[in-house]
């Protein structure tokens, strides 16, 4: 690196000596690490989407099929965005997925048990979720415990508050609890945030999904938020002593991730119908390898929207072929953990220039 | 005394990539004696310690130990290193912290071999034996390092800064256990900036400067002042820059009442600042100077009062420069993008959208501006000289357009020439009617960069020098070290 810096200068000269071709050239090669880890990864789906459908003779194309990929690919998708500004920032959230659960079972006890109109219930549950964001966050930037450790424990403590409130039962929305009646509009309102009509099937959540992508990419990407937000990630203590606002995007970045898991949770319930104790516990280690294959770095300070999501969508290409191939729930696991690791590996490799000294 | 030579060092070389640590640096430590070594910061006194020590190994040259060449062998065993802050294993208690590689069995005995615990007993901390190390006060930490080093019998001690962190009564025993040391027949070797201390308690110094010994002093030589005159030495008179003096009419940028420090390290500083004004820091470690640099940065819990009052263009209050650039620089960014992190409206648009295009010309604006030498300003940072680094750090501080612009030791590990750049775009900014303070170790910086010293010792703030008033940088680093001496010692 250092040699090629130095050959290319014109002795004492100011920046950018190179004709401009080479500097744009160079800057393409900046610019080509997203580029080339999203363009890699959108290959490698549709290599695996094509593998999978000459095997299981086209079922995987069927569009059935695809929307089905496009919806199953959503909750990771949104889980996995919110964890994106958490790892970026330098920071572990390992409470979202039992937040997940808290949040569809705070909205399914208020609105089905308590007759709460559900408009009121969701923004509880968001409300629930931006106390844990800050929860998360104070124990992590101001009293300054790990965050590994800080949401390990507060994700128990949640697990525990959805066992608590909702007495470990599972609800349904069609048939609420004996001696409970739920408004028909409300329900057709609440349903139709995952299942309303969009044009040729599409479905809900992959409409969420792609406005959120639009909105967090921008957010990350173009914004001054996201700017800071990598260097705070990147170097936490330099970002103290240039007086960038550490604490204050610690905090936003883990309510980001709290709203998130909020979201994923009522879009699902939404879609399901139904809200059990343990929901969201099973995406924990999927999204943490979405965004993983999505090129963020863990150490802070790296990380692409749009990575994350392809990340999350070669997760669910594989994870729907398999289930095409009937290979059962063991393949599946270890092939999620085969990837993560191959994932992180190429990385390594992809990125050791910048990973020396 | 004898006259056995305990360290030899002949012609060593040793570079790191473009970096020319040490040229040929020739030192002679007897075996019996304490030898002093002084040097400004970058001279190479930390990449000797590393090459006797076995960190780093020489490009050229010959290291005797005794007489013998240095081997790995003689490096670990022969050549004991008190640093600091001990590296030891804080976990452990003493007595395992003294056992610990040294086991005869495989097998965790109980109790200490007799050896050991007269070895303790010797360095009075035998009572502490069982005790967790991390727990206990340095003094201790580093007793239990001479202990670990005596229990392998090295003949060799090298001692780099050790007492910065102790009081006055635990480096005074420090200083006790290395003439008994050396009164057994050992090579001591003492590494400080502390002029006053290497002149007590060695029997000779020599003094480092670029990458080379500049000279040895001993018996009626061996006075603070003669050794802070040949650690300027080879400061050319005409390097100095013209500087026109701070009129009295200019607005007052920073105004200091009664500055003290939570903690204590410093106290009652009264200062104001004027438009225009470079103010270096000076002292020791420990002296106060660093942390009352930070303060005035807007770091750390004060008492007293810090205004600070925006003049001419002036957009924030202070901007800081830490020493390091581990502390300053984000390794995943690229120069361009270090050199706008602190900006905000400046690169913004509605909605909080960074205004790219715009920012990248700021970018490219300072880097031209502070003739920073990168391929692009899309390089990643790492991929420029320590010199470029400290640049880009400097040009990020100067573009939020602070009224005080703080740093930190600002040409730590920066080549001559990049150095010189640097002092003039402080000169400039400070021109610009905004006001520098600098903490500075090296008493040439202070010279050529700025109008006023204040010498920092016990955590007092000394009047201060007008460098003008010094017709060379010999006579105000004499100055400089009489202050400190004065500030050094009780009132």
């Amino acid at each position: 690196m250092t040699q090629t810096a130095d050959t290319n200068v014109v002795a004492g000269g100011p920046v950018d000596p190179l004709p401009p071709t080479a500097a744009a050239l160079r800057r393409l090669r900046m610019a080509g690490t997203t580029f080339l880890r999203v363009g890699g990864l959108a290959l490698a789906v549709v290599i695996i989407a094509g593998v999978f459908s000459i095997h299981t003779d086209g079922q995987m194309l069927a569009s059935d099929n695809l929307l089905g990929i496009a919806r199953s690919v959503s909750t990771i998708a949104i889980l996995s965005f919110g964890l994106l500004f958490v790892i970026v920032a330098g920071e572990i959230d390992l409470s979202f997925a039992n937040l997940y659960g808290l949040c569809t079972n705070v909205i399914a006890v208020l609105w089905l048990l308590h007759g709460v109109p559900v408009y009121v219930a969701i923004l509880a549950a968001f409300a629930v979720a931006t106390v844990v964001g800050s929860f998360n966050a104070f124990f992590t930037a101001v009293v300054g415990v790990p965050s590994f450790i800080a949401t390990l424990g507060s994700s128990t403590l949640i697990f525990g508050f959805t066992l608590l409130i909702g007495d470990t039962q599972t609800f349904s929305a069609q048939f609420p609890p004996a001696g409970h009646a739920v408004s028909t509009s409300q329900l057709e309102v609440f349903t139709n945030l995952s299942r309303f009509n969009l044009p040729f099937d599409f479905p809900m959540q992959g409409l969420w999904t792609i406005v959120l992508l639009i909105g967090f990419g921008f957010l990350l990407g173009r914004s001054l938020f996201g700017f800071r937000l990598k260097a705070i990630g990147g170097n936490r203590e330099a970002a103290r002593l240039a007086r960038l606002p550490v604490r204050r995007y610690v905090f936003v970045a883990f309510i980001i991730s709290a709203w998130m898991a909020c979201l994923a949770g009522l879009l699902d319930f939404a879609y399901v119908g139904s809200a059990s104790p343990n929901d969201g516990q099973t995406y924990l280690f999927p999204v943490f390898a979405a965004v993983i294959i999505g090129g963020a770095s863990l150490s802070g300070g790296r990380g692409t929207v749009i990575g994350t999501f392809t990340g999350a969508l070669l997760l669910a290409v594989l994870n729907n072929g398999f289930a095409l191939e009937a290979a059962g729930p063991f393949a599946q696991q270890m092939l999620l953990g085969v990837v993560t690791i191959a994932a992180v590996v190429l990385d390594r490799f992809t990125n050791r220039e910048g990973a020396r000294r | 005394m004898s006259d056995e030579v305990g360290v030899e060092l002949r012609a060593v070389r040793k570079t790191y990539g473009d970096t020319v640590a040490l040229q040929s640096l020739d030192i002679t430590a007897r075996a019996g004696e304490i030898t002093g070594i002084a040097g400004p910061n970058g001279a190479g006194k930390s990449t000797m310690i590393k090459l006797l020590a076995g960190e780093e190994r020489a490009d050229g040259g010959e290291i005797l130990v005794g007489g013998e060449p240095w081997s790995p062998l003689i490096g670990a065993r022969g050549v004991a290193v008190v640093h600091q802050e001990p590296e030891l294993f804080p976990n452990l208690t003493v007595a395992e912290n003294l056992a610990i590689g040294r086991e005869r069995s495989r097998w965790l005995r109980r109790g200490m071999s007799e050896q050991d615990r007269r070895l303790l007993d010797d360095l009075a901390i035998l009572p502490l034996a069982d005790r967790q190390l991390g727990g206990l006060p340095l003094a201790v930490q580093q007793r239990t390092e001479i202990a670990r080093a005596l229990a392998q019998d090295a003949r060799v001690f090298l001692f780099d800064e050790p007492n910065s962190a102790l009081t006055e009564e635990e480096s005074d025993d420090l200083f006790r256990r290395m003439h008994e040391l050396a009164d057994a027949g050992r090579t001591v070797l003492l590494v400080s900036h502390r002029l006053t201390e290497l002149c007590e308690h060695t029997d000779r110094v020599s003094v480092l400067l670029d990458g080379r010994c500049s000279g040895t002093v001993s018996g009626a030589d061996l006075v603070p002042e003669t050794i802070a005159r040949m650690l300027v030495a080879g400061f050319l008179e005409s390097d100095r820059a013209v500087r026109s003096p701070v009129s009295g009419e200019e607005p007052t940028v920073l105004r200091l009442e009664g500055l003290g420090d939570g903690a204590g390290a410093f106290a009652g500083v009264d200062l104001e600042v004027r438009a225009g004004a470079i103010v270096a820091f000076a002292g020791v470690e420990g002296s106060g100077a660093r942390e009352l640099v930070r303060a005035i940065a807007g770091f750390g819990r004060t008492s007293g009062s810090l205004e600070v009052h925006r003049s001419g263009d002036a957009r924030r209050d202070q901007a800081f420069v830490p020493a390091s650039r581990a502390d300053s620089l984000f390794t995943n960014m690229s120069v361009g993008q270090n050199s706008v992190i602190r900006l905000d409206r400046e690169i913004t648009g509605p909605g909080l959208a960074l205004r790219r295009r715009r920012s990248r010309e700021i970018a490219r604006s300072l880097s031209k501006r502070f003739m920073v030498k990168a391929e692009s300003i899309d390089a990643p940072i790492r991929s420029l000289s320590g010199g470029n680094q400290q640049k880009v750090a400097i040009a990020a501080a100067i573009a939020a357009q602070p009224a005080v612009l703080v740093l930190e030791e600002p040409t730590r590990g920066v080549d001559i020439g990049a150095k010189r750049e640097i002092y003039e775009l402080l000169r400039d900014y400070a021109g610009e009617g905004h006001a520098v303070v600098l903490y500075s170790t090296e008493i040439p910086e202070v010279f050529e960069a700025a109008h006023a010293l204040h010498v920092v010792g016990g955590g007092r703030m000394a009047p201060p020098l007008l460098v003008a008033d010094y017709p060379d940088v010999e006579s105000l680093a004499a100055a400089a070290t009489e202050l400190e001496r004065y500030a050094a010692s009780p009132a």
